[in-house]
């Protein structure tokens, strides 16, 4: 199944999330919405190429729109197997990080 | 949609930059980005700023995907391979090698002059020796620094181990009866300590030899006893007459010794710190950094030391910063930071990256469509099991052989230019520890730019070709067509070349068409300069009261008289017609300094606001016109009553009355100089005469405002005598040296040479531009024509079997060529229509103030014209080549091809 990037599964929450309306600019902004990091349209776009090559998602063509010189989106959707390896990964976090919140937070506030 | 759209430009940019399968749709979410941006209501100038940055990092990512998983491997068969492929393609190799081989020691230039020109010295190779100097915040320039000023730093800096101060000079030096002109200096015993280098007969100079009563001493350099036709062993202990004073030579140093600049003969420095700080004449001081001390603390110290003294004389340290610096900017006057900090320099760098960077996309244009013939047999080669990493790394490895031959051209382009150059000007002494030989660091540079070359010209190429799968180009080989096509950035290149190439024509013809302005000028100036000869006046040393404190009034007195006297015999000297004394001769380069005119409602200070006149100014002594056959036009000439100094009067020249006063009468006039701080602005000075023009510039001896003002004999360290022969003017060179020695022997005869041969110099440097500019335009048409023949040749290949088809249906052979050829011919006409603009702009920007008449235009917008012709002749004869071989295309051979 292979493991997921942090990157990676940010853009599968964003595939599942976004559904049928699911390409790059719209992925691009629901990570910036969410998370509040900036990542550029080849990084998502390099990405989901990487993922589609895995089977994780598929991908296919829209519709010409008119205003980018007729160059269609590309629309990606999660394979079962995006959503094992996704599930995996969050329930590998979550075995991880299970009872640590209390205690990263002192951590974190040690620290400042 | 907000229906406004990011700049063409960066559009086109984004396009360029980003490649690949993926690149619609990356492009196309840039596009939704932008578009948000908008509609959040952010301003169109900053969503424009966030679509570059998400380019450029779109760009990066993409690039970095197709490189990963491309494992690299080098091996040896990969460089006889492409030594192998210099081979095969000749032409590809010469164009390609010649290209990089001007576009590599151009980017490399600027770094190395830096490194040449702040070598530290060749006694202190770890850069521990340091200048200590002012800096004037309000000039922004180094100001003098004072024997007291030294004294003072020795005797309060820890951070120092020794400090050291010295004074160059000129001095006749005679032996046995030969008596030469030698560049020596006063330095303090401690110079020596700090240097730390042995002499190799004798001793160096003592602190005891500094004691004004003890026996006058010096220490020569192996250089000086060779130019003296003597062993320098056989001088030690016995006595050379220096400025006629007898002075016994203590010690002899090394012959590559020449501290600090190209100095044959040290002379201790007897001086005693003057009543008031920074009076007396100025010294160069330097210190060896003590252990484990660094440049700042040195500075941070010496910063605390001055915060002191300008407490107690904040008149005489207003806008002095103490400042320690690297060695070499005793010679060049460099700001703290030094040359890489300026931030010319960092245009300067960019700007010279550039043609390396054209030479190396339209290489690799060039190997692009090599690549591209070979595409079938790179997929067989993957089908076969090799990796795209293996492909790869061979085709960089062909290009790193390119580009390492080169390199290897560039870089003894950059070692053997500079040093022919300084040769060129042997007449101008240079500092000894300066070091044009190409450093570890300017290789390590040359490397770097080799392989990033071989990066940009090879493997971005080979990506795109090797991008397709293994089926696709099998079913395309097979067909006999690779599949590749030149998009836009070949179009953008050809383009950029033609419009380059015109604009160098342009600016060719602008440098050509100036020097000829020049030379047409110095012909007119009316000065017959090969009839006089020009020499230096210099008197070595300084005049010092009895207690030791300098007395420059006395030393000022003493040269006055020499010169006044000198220039009395001179005259009365068969074969001299007459002479001329000044502090610049015409033509040369003369000082520029801001005037006002009173009256004038200008803003306050500084005067580098942009306010005032600039002008070239120069002091000159009684009938100076009259020697140099220029009359005075109005008013009168200097005499007696200008040299007491009580009323100050200038004489300006006819170009100044022209532009200050716009051709109305300047007699009676007022005008004074403008500096950066009111302390050193000047009285007013009265004009009382108008000459003609002299030329105050060697490159522009046509168009400077003058000021000339009467030289009081002695009242400058440095004069120019300008002295009319009869016959060959060079042959009284001697008579005048021994001359000068009979009037006062200290007195230092220098640089003997006709005033047509002053500037020389400067013709070196043009004819190097012009020579540069040349091979650019050469090498900028060669890459234009070689990429258009190139992509030509390619098209023409893959369209084969299509012009043999349409030519066996009766299709006209003319309308096939201008369809093949149409293409090229619009790249062409665009080249030209950005480049023709450009060419005028620099073309009329270069004759800026040269006084171009109006009816030079058309001649100049002809030979324009004529420029452009060339180029285009050699645009189309890259394209006649591949189109004639197209409409040679026999149908049969044509068909044979669909396999």
């Amino acid at each position: 199944m292979g493991y997921l990037g942090e990157f990676e599964q940010l853009i599968l929450f964003s595939v599942v999330k976004l559904g049928d309306d699911a390409y790059g600019g719209a992925i691009r902004e629901a990570i910036e919405q969410r998370t509040g990091r900036v990542v550029s349209s080849g990084a998502i776009n390099t990405t989901l190429g990487r993922l589609a090559d895995r089977k994780l998602v598929t991908c296919r063509l829209g519709e010409p729109t008119s205003g980018r010189a007729g160059r269609p989106r590309k629309y990606y959707a999660i394979t079962p197997a995006g959503a094992r390896a996704l599930k995996a990964s969050v329930s590998t976090i979550r075995a991880m990080a299970g009872g640590l919140t209390a205690k990263l937070n002192r951590l974190a506030e040690d620290e400042g | 949609m907000s229906g406004r759209r990011p700049a063409i430009l960066l559009r086109a940019i984004a396009r360029l930059l980003i490649r690949g399968p993926e690149s619609p749709y990356v492009l196309s979410d840039l596009g939704d980005a932008f578009d948000r941006d908008i509609e959040a209501g952010l301003p169109h100038s900053r969503a424009q700023r966030r679509y570059a940055a998400n380019a450029l990092a779109s760009a990066a990512s993409v690039l970095a995907a197709r490189l990963r998983g491309v494992s690299l491997r080098f091996s040896w068969l990969d460089v006889r391979l492409g030594v192998r492929m210099l081979l095969k393609y000749p032409g590809l190799t010469l164009v390609a090698t010649f290209a990089l081989a001007i576009g590599i020691p151009v980017g490399l230039a600027p770094m190395h002059a830096v490194d040449a020109l702040q070598s530290n010295l060749p006694e202190d190779p770890d850069g521990r020796i340091r200048m200590l100097r002012y800096w004037n915040v309000g000039l922004l320039a180094p100001a003098p620094t004072s024997f007291d000023d030294a004294e003072r730093w020795r005797a309060s800096l820890s951070s120092f181990e020794a400090i050291g101060a010295s004074r160059m000079g000129s001095y006749n030096v005679e032996v046995a009866g030969t008596e030469i002109p030698a560049p020596g200096a006063e330095v303090t015993a401690s110079t020596f300590d700090m240097l730390a280098v042995p002499p190799v007969w004798g001793r160096v100079l003592l602190a005891e030899d500094e004691r004004s009563s003890g026996p006058d001493v010096v220490v020569i350099g192996e250089s000086l006893a060779r130019s003296l036709g003597t062993a320098a062993v056989d001088l030690v202990d016995t006595t050379v007459r220096i400025g006629g004073v007898p002075h016994q030579v203590v010690g002899v140093m090394p012959e590559g010794f020449q501290f600090p600049w190209n100095q044959q003969l040290w002379l201790p420095m007897r001086e005693r710190p003057a009543a008031v700080p920074r009076e007396g004449r100025p010294v160069t001081v330097f210190g060896r950094l003590a252990d484990r001390v660094s440049p700042d603390r040195a500075q941070a110290e010496l910063s605390a030391v001055h915060a002191a003294l300008a407490g107690e004389w904040p008149d005489i340290y207003r806008h002095l910063n103490p400042e320690v610096v690297h060695s070499s900017f005793m010679a060049f006057g460099f700001p703290k930071g030094g040359l890489r900090a300026l931030p010319e320099f960092a245009m300067i760098q960019g700007l010279t990256l550039v043609p390396l960077l054209i030479a190396c996309v339209n290489v690799g244009l060039l190997i692009f469509a090599r690549t591209a013939t070979r595409t079938s047999e790179f997929a067989v080669r993957t089908a076969l099991g090799a990796s795209r990493g293996r492909i790869l790394t061979q085709v960089f490895t062909e290009s790193l052989v390119l580009a390492l031959l080169a390199t290897g051209l560039g870089l003894f382009l950059l070692n053997w230019l500079p040093a022919r150059i300084l040769a060129s000007f042997r007449f101008i002494p240079m500092p000894y520890w300066l070091t044009p030989e190409l450093s570890s660091a300017t290789l390590l540079r040359a490397l770097g730019l080799a392989c990033a070359s071989a990066g940009i010209a090879g493997v971005i190429p080979v990506l795109r070709t090797t991008s397709r799968s293994v089926l696709q180009v099998l079913q395309r080989a097979s067909s006999q067509r690779s599949g590749t096509r030149f998009g836009l950035t070949s179009s953008v290149m050809i383009v950029t070349d033609v419009a380059v190439a015109v604009a160098a024509v342009g600016f060719a013809i602008g440098i050509g068409h100036r020097v000829a302005t020049t030379f047409a000028n110095e012909r007119a100036d009316g000065i017959q300069a090969d009839r006089y000869l020009s020499v230096t006046l210099t008197m070595a040393g300084g005049e010092s009261a009895p207690g030791g404190a300098p007395d420059p009034s006395a030393f000022q007195a003493r040269f006055g008289a020499a010169q006044t006297a000198l220039v009395e015999r001179l005259r009365s000297e068969p074969g001299v017609r007459a002479v001329a004394i000044g502090t610049a001769l015409p033509r040369m380069d003369h000082q520029t300094r801001v005037v006002e005119i009173e009256g004038e409602d200008l803003p306050p200070e500084p005067a580098n606001d942009g306010g005032g006149h600039t002008v070239r100014t120069a002091l000159v002594g009684p009938g100076f016109f009259e020697v140099l056959r220029a009359p005075v036009l109005a008013g009168r000439a200097f005499d007696g009553r200008d040299l007491t100094g009580a009323a100050p009067t200038v004489i300006v020249n006819t170009m100044f009355v022209e532009n200050v006063f716009g051709g109305h009468s300047a007699i009676g006039r007022r005008l004074r100089y403008r500096a950066g701080n009111d302390s050193s602005r000047g009285p007013w000075h009265e004009i009382v005469g108008v000459v003609g023009h002299l030329g105050m510039h060697s490159l522009t001896p046509d168009q400077d405002d003058g000021v000339y003002h009467p030289l009081v004999p002695g009242s400058v360290p440095r004069i120019l005598l300008a002295i009319e022969a009869d016959g060959e003017p060079t042959a009284l060179a001697p008579r005048v040296r021994e001359i000068a020695r009979e009037v006062d022997p200290r007195v230092v005869i220098a640089s003997p040479t006709t005033l047509d041969r002053v500037f020389e110099g400067d013709w070196y440097i043009m004819t190097a531009v012009v020579g540069g500019v040349a091979m650019l335009v050469g090498v900028l048409l060669a890459l234009a024509a070689s990429g258009l023949y190139a992509i030509m040749s390619f098209t023409i290949a893959e369209r084969t079997r299509e012009i043999g088809i349409r030519i066996a249906l009766g299709a006209d052979r003319r309308s096939i060529a201008m369809q093949v050829a149409r293409r090229a011919i619009i790249q062409i006409a665009i080249g030209v229509a950005i480049g023709l603009p450009l060419a005028a702009s620099v073309f009329f920007e270069m004759q800026e103030g040269s006084g171009l008449a109006p009816s030079a235009w058309l001649a100049v917008a002809l030979a324009l014209a004529q420029g452009i012709g060339i180029m285009l002749l050699v645009a189309l004869a890259a394209c006649l080549v591949p189109t004639r071989r197209a409409l040679r295309i026999s149908p049969v051979e044509a068909l044979r091809g669909d396999g």
